[in-house]
């Protein structure tokens, strides 16, 4: 019961994952030591975590709870604080309250489920916190979505200069991910991630053709998405090796204020 | 491991894609391949034979979609030709070995009901035709009630996604005649649980080319825990067996 042999050439430092399971399908292999063996078998070097529960749910609880895997594994799990908008004060009041995390902070917006557009009053407080900090900012993003969809990103990402905003799945549709490549064109702070349920035959070479490979990022989504499956995608991708390493490591290393090496 | 010698090892699975298209299509014509373009894209991942419906048998009319695949004749592709009420008598001249019933109200808009697709199924049924269904086309309770009507119909259901397994397994426990494409079973680890708890033998892999690139499912294949006899039974194994058990 071995894998066949597929691994990534470099190890990745991946953007978008999770820690949890959801309510609408069975939830597979989601404790973090499950996780760290498909990051093994991948070559995945470190994972950057969203609490589920906190994106669905309780914040403050979800956020504890992705504190807890960091004190096990943080040498392979790096904690974004998920925010959630309508509590009054809470989403600062998180972010103070695990900023020992990692600087500059790491901070995670589902306003599909929290249901509250990325302009909403609840969040100001929050783009105003990662524009003064220079926060890494992973948002869901959702083709034309009331609440997420990229093109919304693109005033907020002007407002906030100082915020480096990540479009979680590039929109995941094809119409979604012209949109994701409209806001980078048009705003140097923001990035596309790659995770997401849709293969689009040859979307990411035209990413880095209409964007530039410096500023896509890879996501797996894990333990909600399988992360093989953007991992072939890259490695399938007509593009140069360089570029490739980028996207699989050196650009979220870049974010992160890291060496890549 | 280098960029690209992953893909040395695909050849070895001997694949065969469940879940192709070919042809023009009017709302995806930026991506849709000719036999020719989606023979070269095939053969860059080491697939070997695929079902291949026609864009025009599914977008506009069967019996002309039908007309169309039939002359596209090339060693790798099975076609698959719609099945419509009205196209029961060209489906009987054509002798297809995989057909599609898109039920959809925006497809060829008919019920999975026996009392309005009972004479088309029936000759399928008799055939052992491989039966490709869409999950656009019919919800699960749907699905769930063509099983039961046509228990001899080998049914294999493309494009379920990864959220639907409260619905899937139970429906592939009780009906062995019943396989799924593994297109979009993307969830984390998803096809590994599948072949743990439920066997190989209900899974066939699936690209869903030309809007999707196969190197996602293929990945996923590849990186999960199963041994490599069932490895190569979703990668392909499974697919021709029900191929081959067509009658003639």
């Amino acid at each position: 019961m071995t894998p066949a042999p597929f691994r990534a050439p470099v190890p990745i430092v991946d953007c978008h994952g999770h820690l949890g399971v959801h309510p609408d399908f069975p939830a597979y292999k989601t404790e973090p030591e499950e996780m760290l063996e498909v990051m093994d078998a991948l070559n995945i070097e470190r994972l950057a975590i969203t609490s589920t529960l906190a994106c669905y749910s309780d914040a403050p609880r979800g956020n504890a709870e992705v504190a807890a895997c960091l004190a096990r594994h943080g040498d392979r799990f790096l904690g974004y604080v998920t925010v959630n908008p309508h509590p009054r004060g809470e989403a600062v009041r998180e972010l103070e309250r695990w900023a020992d995390w990692h600087r500059p902070p790491l901070i995670k917006m589902h306003p599909d489920l929290h249901q509250a557009p990325v302009e909403a009053a609840g969040y100001r407080p929050v783009w105003e916190y990662a524009d003064a900090n220079g926060g890494i900012v992973l948002v869901h993003t959702w083709d034309s979505d009331g609440n997420c969809g990229p093109l919304r990103l693109l005033p907020i990402a002007r407002a906030y200069p100082g915020a480096r905003i990540i479009l979680g799945h590039s929109g995941v549709t094809w119409r979604g991910y012209e949109q994701a490549m409209v806001v980078a064109r048009q705003a140097p702070n923001t990035y596309l991630d790659l995770s997401g349920s849709q293969a689009h035959r040859g979307i990411l070479e035209r990413c880095v053709a209409e964007v530039g490979a410096e500023r896509i990022l890879f996501g797996s989504d894990m333990p909600y998405l399988e992360a093989a499956a953007p991992l072939g995608r890259v490695l399938a991708a007509q593009l140069p090796e360089a570029a490739k390493t980028l996207i699989l490591r050196g650009n979220f290393c870049r974010l992160l204020g890291e060496a890549a090496a | 491991m280098s960029f690209t010698d992953w893909r040395a090892t695909l050849a070895a699975l001997e694949l065969f894609d469940a879940n192709v298209r070919v042809g023009a299509s009017g709302p995806h014509g930026a991506l849709t391949l000719g036999a020719d373009a989606l023979e070269q894209e095939l053969a860059s991942f080491a697939i070997t034979g695929a079902l291949a419906a026609h864009w025009a048998g599914l977008e506009y009319d069967a019996a002309h979609g039908n007309g169309v695949l039939a002359e596209l004749r090339r060693d790798w592709l099975t076609p698959v030709f719609a099945a419509t009420p009205e196209t029961l008598a060209q489906l009987e001249r054509l002798r297809p070995r995989a057909a599609q019933l898109a039920f959809g109200a925006l497809r060829h808009n008919f019920s999975s009901a026996r009392w309005c697709c009972g004479e088309l199924c029936e000759y399928l049924q008799s055939r052992r035709v491989v039966t490709v269904i869409s999950r656009d086309d019919l919800d699960w309770e749907g699905l769930a009630r063509l099983l039961d009507d046509f228990p001899g119909l080998p049914v294999v259901f493309v494009n379920a996604g990864y959220r639907g397994d409260r619905y899937l397994w139970p429906l592939l426990r009780r009906h062995s005649h019943l396989y799924f494409d593994t297109s979009g079973y993307l969830a984390h680890r998803q096809l590994e649980a599948f072949v743990e708890r439920m066997g190989a033998e209900q899974a066939v892999f699936g690209s869903r080319l030309p809007l999707f690139t196969p190197a996602a499912a293929l990945a996923t294949l590849l990186s999960a825990r199963m041994s490599d006899a069932q490895r190569r039974a979703v990668a392909g194994g499974n697919l021709r067996r029900l191929l081959a058990e067509v009658q003639a």
